[in-house]
């Protein structure tokens, strides 16, 4: 995450998604036709890859060596889904996937709600200089961690045959730790909880105060219902880049107990690059989740992706 | 902001201003014992917080920069080499040709898929019927992986039964082999990276968009501005802040192309489309350089903060 993330919420504070009525709103007839017909043509062009993703999945070997290509299967073969399950374990990819993305998700709601409130509404010694340390960490770009990323999990003391001093073992590499532990948190949902607790009022909790509530129990209780929305957000984002994660989980798990499906899914394709019905079959279940996450909880995902700004 | 900020440190600045240090000693220390469960308080919400970026992000970055002057292959303790790493990378025509194909591929990825990203935009918001489906179909991409994506693309490129070339065919145009031809793979892979990236470009757009002041459309419509006029002299200029936004953090995006690489190509043939992040893996994860690594990727670091701080300083002038 990046430095103009920062900016972006400074842009889009207010930023609701519905479109207002614009100039030409009430563009009818030829207008309108001529709008419809650019903008299904790029809806098509944005489509078509998903589409062919799908129809590839159900077609046979023989029919996938035509030249050129039918466009809808002679035969579906919806049999290609359980060949495809048999022929590499993508349950048990997804099942990891689903697993790690859901940690992430969950210790990033927790701990970024925790420090975005502390942030946002509590006055402490050394508050300003955390804050833009945060902000300051939210410009590195991945590339320049990843090394010493991979390091620190590799020389992790105690961990995996490793002494105190980290030697001597394989620390946290090829375990469950490695790959839940270092995404678990990012600069960026601190920065994302800290901007949506900034947004509420003070007086709630003044009120709280005076019927004697502690500190945590106004975060907990009496704000953090408020931001609902704010959770709804930040834990689509997290699943969504955790779901979608592929350098990190390549470089730190060599066995197949612990791939995830981006992983399996190249494992795959470069053990078996002519199975296209089967690589196929195991892209669309890598994509599906994700698709139906967004259109059911799109309003989220959009006011996410606009204030974040990145992937 | 200061509404909602709790800062004692007012009140107590207040008390030592010369002429008000008789403020009674009794009232500070009361509002200290609150204010110092407080703070304790917000310590211990931000302390795990604040371990987990220490660890895993300040300490790596500081640890890049240090690894960077040396040589270091994991089984033997770093060892301090000044610059050679730097020289040597500014040496090897690959990291040089991954330079340019990283710079060749943002220079083109980059404008394209703003370019479509604005007209889209633009077009979206007029209020159509199937407006959220087509602001869905633009925006998939970017909420799939890229690796899954890439798998598609590998298949629609095949040079014998891909759905590109067929295509082409039935135009009349030869087909390519696109990804394994040394002229052909920067461009195909160039095609997927501007494809994928008009999605949030235009999601940024159509905020700003709504941003703009409709009466400015209204005055425009009385004095008989035509729409396309109205496009270039009124949503155009008020677009500019979130051009400039959406140009900056395309380059970061564009700069740290990685997973699409890895499918499609392989950073080949013969180096056609290795970029940047690409050498960073190999010295890294193949030849197991981390020091060597390291330098490269504090080049891409270098890069990065450039493009933002250029960016900054004009878009300071215009202000």
């Amino acid at each position: 995450m990046t430095l103009p993330t920062i900016k972006a919420l400074a842009i889009s504070e207010e930023v609701t998604v519905a479109p207002r009525k614009r100039w030409f709103h009430h563009a009818k007839g030829r207008q309108a036709v001529l709008v419809n017909i650019l903008l299904s043509l790029g809806a098509i062009t944005m489509l078509v890859p998903f589409l062919w993703m799908v129809l590839t999945s159900l077609k046979s070997p023989a029919e996938l060596a035509q030249f050129p290509p039918t466009v809808f299967p002679q035969e579906w073969m919806w049999s290609n889904y359980a060949a495809t399950l048999d022929a590499a374990p993508f349950g048990l990819y997804f099942r990891n996937s689903l697993v790690i993305a859901t940690t992430h998700t969950l210790i990033t709601i927790a701990l970024g709600a925790m420090a975005g409130y502390a942030l946002a509404r509590i006055y402490f010694r050394g508050r300003e200089a955390i804050f833009l340390a945060f902000i300051a960490m939210l410009m590195i770009p991945t590339y320049t961690k990843i090394v010493p990323q991979f390091l620190l999990v590799k020389f992790m003391p105690l961990f995996g045959g490793n002494d105190i001093l980290g030697q001597g073992g394989s620390g946290w590499l090829d375990t469950w730790w490695a790959l839940i532990i270092p995404g678990g948190l990012s600069a960026s949902a601190i920065f994302l909880f800290r901007q949506f607790y900034l947004s509420l009022p003070k007086d709630l909790e003044e009120a709280a105060r005076i019927d004697g509530l502690g500190e945590f129990r106004i975060f907990a209780q009496i704000y953090t219902p408020l931001i609902k929305p704010a959770i709804a957000t930040v834990g689509l984002l997290t699943f969504q880049e955790s779901w979608n994660n592929f350098l990190w989980p390549l470089l730190v798990t060599t066995s197949s107990d612990l791939r995830v499906i981006q992983v399996g899914l190249a494992v795959f394709q470069q053990l078996d690059n002519t199975q296209w019905q089967y690589l196929m079959a195991g892209t669309t279940m890598a994509t599906v989740p994700m698709v139906i996450l967004f259109i059911f909880a799109q309003k989220y995902f959009i006011q996410g992706f606009t204030n974040a700004g990145i992937k | 902001m200061t509404t909602t900020d709790h800062r004692p440190a007012r009140v107590a600045k207040a008390a030592s201003v010369p002429g008000t240090a008789t403020a009674p000693p009794r009232k500070r220390k009361r509002i200290s014992m609150a204010e110092k469960k407080r703070r304790r308080a917000g310590w211990l919400m931000i302390t795990p917080s604040v371990i987990h970026v220490g660890l895993w992000t300040l300490i790596p970055v500081i640890a890049t920069f240090y690894l960077s002057f040396t040589d270091y292959g994991i089984f033997s303790a770093p060892k301090w080499i000044w610059f050679d790493n730097y020289v040597e990378m500014f040496n090897d025509p690959v990291f040089m040709q991954s330079i340019g194909n990283t710079i060749w591929y943002t220079f083109w990825t980059v404008p394209v898929s703003m370019a479509v990203a604005v007209v889209v935009a633009v077009l979206l918001n007029q209020g159509l019927k199937l407006q959220k489906f087509y602001r869905t179909a633009f925006f998939l991409p970017q909420v799939t992986a890229t690796v899954a994506i890439a798998m598609v693309w590998l298949w629609i490129f095949n040079p014998q039964y891909g759905l590109l070339n067929a295509g082409l065919e039935a135009i009349g145009l030869p087909g390519q082999a696109w990804l394994v031809d040394p002229q052909w793979a920067l461009p195909s892979v160039i095609l997927v990276g501007a494809w994928q990236g008009i999605g949030i470009k235009m999601l940024i757009y159509i905020a700003a968009l709504q941003n703009i002041d409709e009466s400015l459309y209204e005055a425009a419509s009385l004095d008989g501005a035509s729409a396309v006029r109205q496009f270039f002299s009124i949503t155009v200029p008020m677009l500019k802040p979130a051009t400039f936004f959406v140009f900056i953090i395309s380059i970061i995006g564009a700069f740290q192309v990685f997973d699409q690489i890895y499918v499609l190509t392989d950073g080949g043939p013969a180096n056609a489309t290795t970029m940047m992040t690409y050498e960073v893996y190999r010295s890294a994860f193949q030849e197991f350089r981390m020091g060597m690594a390291s330098a490269q990727s504090v080049a891409l670091f270098a890069f990065l903060l450039f493009v933002t701080l250029i960016s900054r300083r004009v878009t300071k002038e215009e202000d």
